[in-house]
């Protein structure tokens, strides 16, 4: 998997709004209580794929370049605490502090219970018919590990 | 995690994915929001009057780095928007917009400012470019005046 200077679809610059962690948390439990997790989780497969097309597509020809790219930059950008490892068959994505479960809990905000679905399901999605699987395991409030592991050629 | 930066796009999909439903699931959905917006601002907005409104909208078009012009005179506070940076956003995507993404704006500002005594209007100008403005005024026949003579008024809530 090489390093490098990537293309990415989208790279936000200026100030970060970071008061939307709380509308999408709020966002979240409307959804799950109201329709149920099947709807949540159809709106983040949809958000997955028409909003990150460009990383799907780079993961369909088994470049996992630009997902990796857009994790450290967005967390970086939010102050997340995170590690990124690399070996011959997978790329693992260590979270030791989210930026939007400890923005909610610096203001004494419950993450729902389905919170972390924005990622692992999301995540699930980008890998769907890539040669790729991109498991979310959540270890702790804020923390997670996200492997992207090669499973075909 | 979805980035603070992509919100807008989810959000997006959220208003797609609700109005497939039905439209009323998307003006439900608005509703929620005007009610948490409310309970978050409306104190706020009602003790502070059009200072503290103008003091969050300061704030919030710093970080959402909008550009325009905000302006607080005696009678109304006025955000006019040259580049509404949730719409470019969303204009800026691989996904389509929602016909009515704008209309999320209004849809939780009437809430929060009908909460406290005060009256807003948005004209919208236009659905796919990224301008608008915003009025809220203390006195509610200046700001029925103003909506008589804006291009493109929004209403999200009103035929639901």
């Amino acid at each position: 998997m090489r390093q490098g200077q990537t293309a990415v679809r989208y790279r936000d610059t200026g100030q970060v709004h970071l008061d939307f962690h709380r509308t999408t948390n709020g966002t979240i439990a409307y959804l799950r209580t109201t329709y149920g997790q099947d709807f949540l989780d159809e709106v983040l497969r949809r958000f997955a794929r028409e909003v990150y097309r460009s990383i799907r597509e780079d993961l369909r020809r088994g470049d996992p370049e630009q997902l990796v790219e857009h994790w450290a930059y967005y967390l970086g950008r939010e102050g997340g605490d995170y590690v990124i490892e690399r070996q011959p068959d997978l790329i693992r994505l260590t979270v030791r502090r989210c930026p939007a479960v400890a923005y909610l809990r610096e203001r004494g905000i419950g993450p729902d219970p389905a919170f972390c679905r924005q990622t692992s399901v999301v995540n699930a999605a980008l890998a769907e018919g890539s040669p790729f699987e991109l498991a979310t395991e959540v270890v702790g409030d804020g923390q997670c590990v996200q492997t992207l592991r090669r499973v075909r050629p | 995690m979805i980035p603070s930066d992509h919100f807008v796009r989810f959000y997006n999909e959220v208003f797609q994915a609700l109005d497939e439903r039905g439209h009323e699931h998307l003006v439900a959905y608005w509703r929620q929001l005007g009610r948490l917006q409310a309970a978050e601002l409306a104190e706020r907005f009602r003790a502070g009057g059009l200072q503290a409104a103008y003091d969050y909208w300061r704030r919030v078009f710093n970080e959402e780095n909008c550009q325009g012009q905000l302006t607080l005179t005696d009678d109304c506070l006025e955000l006019r928007m040259d580049r509404c940076p949730s719409l470019a956003k969303v204009l800026d995507s691989d996904a389509a917009p929602c016909p009515l993404y704008c209309d999320h704006c209004m849809a939780w500002i009437q809430p929060v400012t009908e909460a406290c005594g005060l009256h807003a209007v948005l004209d919208m100008q236009s659905r796919t470019e990224p301008h608008c403005l915003l009025r809220v005024y203390r006195d509610a026949a200046q700001a029925a005046a103003f909506e008589r003579q804006a291009l493109l008024p929004s209403r999200p809530c009103a035929e639901a």
